[in-house]
């Protein structure tokens, strides 16, 4: 099984890539799950699914399963699972005063969710995960360096315990490069690779494994663009040689790992998912 | 006639990451300025580019800004997470020891360095700090990133239940020993969910929790009164909600959806902005036919990509009956690098108004 985590800054198109790979992944007959993050759905209008509700699976009419899990279900499946007592785990979740514990004690949340992304094959935790590739569309940077940052955190605070030891288990699986892909989706502008640059390095720093950087919204500009003419063209000679100096940035910090997505000139959601799926092949 | 009314003292830039707020929220203070108040302008995690064009540095502190077009006088300052919410533990605990104990305190660490709602907390304790100086005739906040825009507006909420007087009693005394907490049906279920809490995570992290607990019963009361304060604060008519989206379907439904809910929850939407609605060129230009060059070819692809998403705004027909008023901006040819350029988007929006 593989898992793909993607992030990157917010509004670079994470959520299109990450479903843009879902349906790669599901095109070359992978059993494939894209999992969304949080309370509320995205996906649900983005891709016009039936209503999806936190713990909960559906199916996408481009031939993948679309769960969103959020901290409180990724817990109370966790807990289901391991106090096997139904009772007890009523008592303990159907309480007002733990379900509030549950959403504010410190990377209690970002916990449960990464055991939820790392809980199937090899470390078997938890109800069954059976799925090729799960592709999960992550938080974008300070958030998602929060969620890998939760297990490691967790072994520094407290070093026994089955929550040490679950967290040790999460981290060996993040640490993975056969197991886990990182995907940071960028865009050619000087924000987004700046932040791009920086969050490679801090993933590298956390877990030791070498990000894939997706350059997307590239635009096949005119070869015979000129800086003088009409208002448009200066403009796309501008952006054309933002475009070229920020792929050269790229370049020299990514070597190799990374490859550029199309600018999809589309309003419909489904068919910029259907035309970046044909460009996230490497 | 200003877009921002002399009679608003708060303004809360929101949306979802990577639409511009921040840039939207310098812009608004800008205006306010030039108009002759007294602005503060409060971001959060800014890019290090806009921290150079502001002028702000990481510690928190208050830079003001100069321009020949500022009548008034421009602030503005990074809320500092991690600062703010230590200021307010030293302020609200009871005892330096007190104090000492909660900073040193492994999970109070987490909670304050984490993303989990303590960002949002701390952007509104800043935020009503500022209102309550006296200083400013206005201020305006940028909100924390997130994944909707409605997360915003929960995470006080969440942070808040955290100091409920239950929960902390729950952990003060857990074995009993609390008189009062004693009686009830409850206490033998609470040692029953403290075991099955030591089951799932361990004694050790039981013990770190307790801890944490019984360490902020003491500035709780100062917490909820804080709390009840900052809500008093966004509820009233003098705070306006901006919204800051992008032309594209999903955002606009967001859009919608945040719009609808805080109406319900009762704050004040002032208006929604369109940011990078358009090219500049496209803005300026009547005649939508090109010539048959490769440039033209491409500008007039861009045309129609741009035309075929306005359509999408039909989405917000509703709002617009609703007195919120809606703004394009275009994509601005040049990244913001100064406060000339800040100027420009006012001027952008001054033409819409």
């Amino acid at each position: 099984m593989k898992i793909h985590l993607v992030t990157g800054k917010g509004g670079v198109g994470k959520s299109a890539v990450a479903a843009a790979l879902a349906y790669r992944c599901a095109q070359d007959g992978q059993k494939t799950l894209l999992a969304e993050l949080g309370d509320e759905s995205f996906y649900q209008d983005y891709l016009g699914l039936k209503p999806l509700r936190e713990g909960q699976t559906v199916r996408s009419p481009l031939g993948f399963d679309v769960a969103l899990w959020s901290g409180a279900s990724c817990l109370r499946e966790y807990a289901l699972y391991l106090l096997k007592v139904e009772s007890l785990y009523k008592l303990f979740f159907e309480n007002p005063v733990s379900r509030t514990l549950i959403q504010v004690a410190p990377a209690l949340s970002e916990l449960a969710i990464m055991g939820k992304v790392t809980s199937g094959p090899p470390r078997n935790v938890g109800p069954k995960l059976d799925y090729d590739a799960i592709v999960v569309d992550a938080y974008a940077t300070g958030h998602f360096l929060a969620l890998l940052k939760a297990p490691i955190g967790m072994i520094e605070a407290v070093r026994v315990g089955p929550m040490a030891e679950q967290s040790k288990g999460i981290l060996k699986i993040l640490r993975d490069p056969q197991i886990t892909n990182y995907h940071l989706v960028c865009l050619p502008e000087e924000l987004p690779v700046q932040e791009s640059l920086e969050l490679d390095r801090e993933i590298q720093a956390l877990v030791n494994v070498k990000p894939y950087l997706w350059l997307n919204k590239l635009i096949d500009f005119p070869k015979s663009l000129k800086a003088q003419g009409p208002e448009y063209e200066k403009d796309f000679f501008l952006k054309q040689q933002r475009q070229d100096s920020t792929q050269a940035t790229i370049e020299a910090a990514f070597k190799g790992r990374w490859s550029s997505l199309p600018f999809v000139f589309e309003a419909d959601e489904t068919k910029i998912v259907a035309a970046l799926a044909k460009g996230v092949k490497r | 006639m200003s877009f921002i009314a002399r009679d608003v003292r708060v303004v809360v830039c929101a949306g979802t990451g990577g639409v511009g707020k921040t840039t939207i929220a310098a812009a608004l203070a800008a205006q306010a300025a030039e108009e002759g108040r007294r602005v503060l302008v409060l971001t959060i995690d800014p890019s290090q580019r806009l921290k150079t064009t502001l002028g702000l540095s990481d510690s928190g502190e208050t830079s003001e800004l100069k321009h020949p077009r500022i009548k008034g006088s421009l602030s503005a300052a990074v809320v500092n997470s991690k600062k703010t919410f230590d200021d307010f533990v030293l302020r609200s605990a009871r005892s330096k020891e007190s104090a000492q104990r909660i900073l040193n305190n492994k999970l109070y660490v987490q909670l304050s360095t984490t993303l989990s709602g303590s960002q949002e907390f701390t952007a509104l304790e800043r935020l009503y700090e500022a209102v309550e100086s006296g200083n400013y005739d206005l201020v305006i906040l940028d909100t924390p990133p997130a994944k909707h825009a409605m997360d915003f507006l929960k995470a006080p909420q969440k942070l808040g239940a955290l100091f409920q007087d239950k929960i902390t009693r729950w952990f003060r005394d857990p074995k009993g020993g609390d008189k009062s907490f004693l009686v009830g049906i409850f206490q033998m279920g609470t040692k029953q969910v403290i075991k099955a809490l030591e089951k799932l995570t361990g004694s050790e992290f039981v013990r770190e929790l307790s801890d944490f607990f019984s360490s902020i019963q003491s500035w709780q009361g100062e917490l909820e009164e804080r709390t009840n304060n900052v809500h008093r604060l966004l509820v009233a008519a003098s705070t306006q909600f901006v919204l800051v989206c992008s032309y594209d379907r999903s955002k606009l439904l967001e859009a919608f959806k945040f719009a609808k809910a805080i109406r319900q929850d009762g704050y004040h939407l002032h208006s929604l902005i369109l940011n990078r609605a358009f090219p500049e060129w496209l803005a300026n230009r009547q005649d939508r036919t090109f010539p048959s060059d490769p440039a033209g070819q491409m500008a007039a692809k861009w045309a129609g990509y741009f035309e075929e998403r306005r359509k999408n705004s039909s989405i917000l027909s509703e709002l617009q009956n609703q007195s919120v008023q809606i703004r394009e901006l275009p994509e601005m040819k040049e990244d913001i690098r100064t406060l000339d350029g800040v100027f420009e988007i006012v001027d952008r929006l001054k033409e819409q108004t």
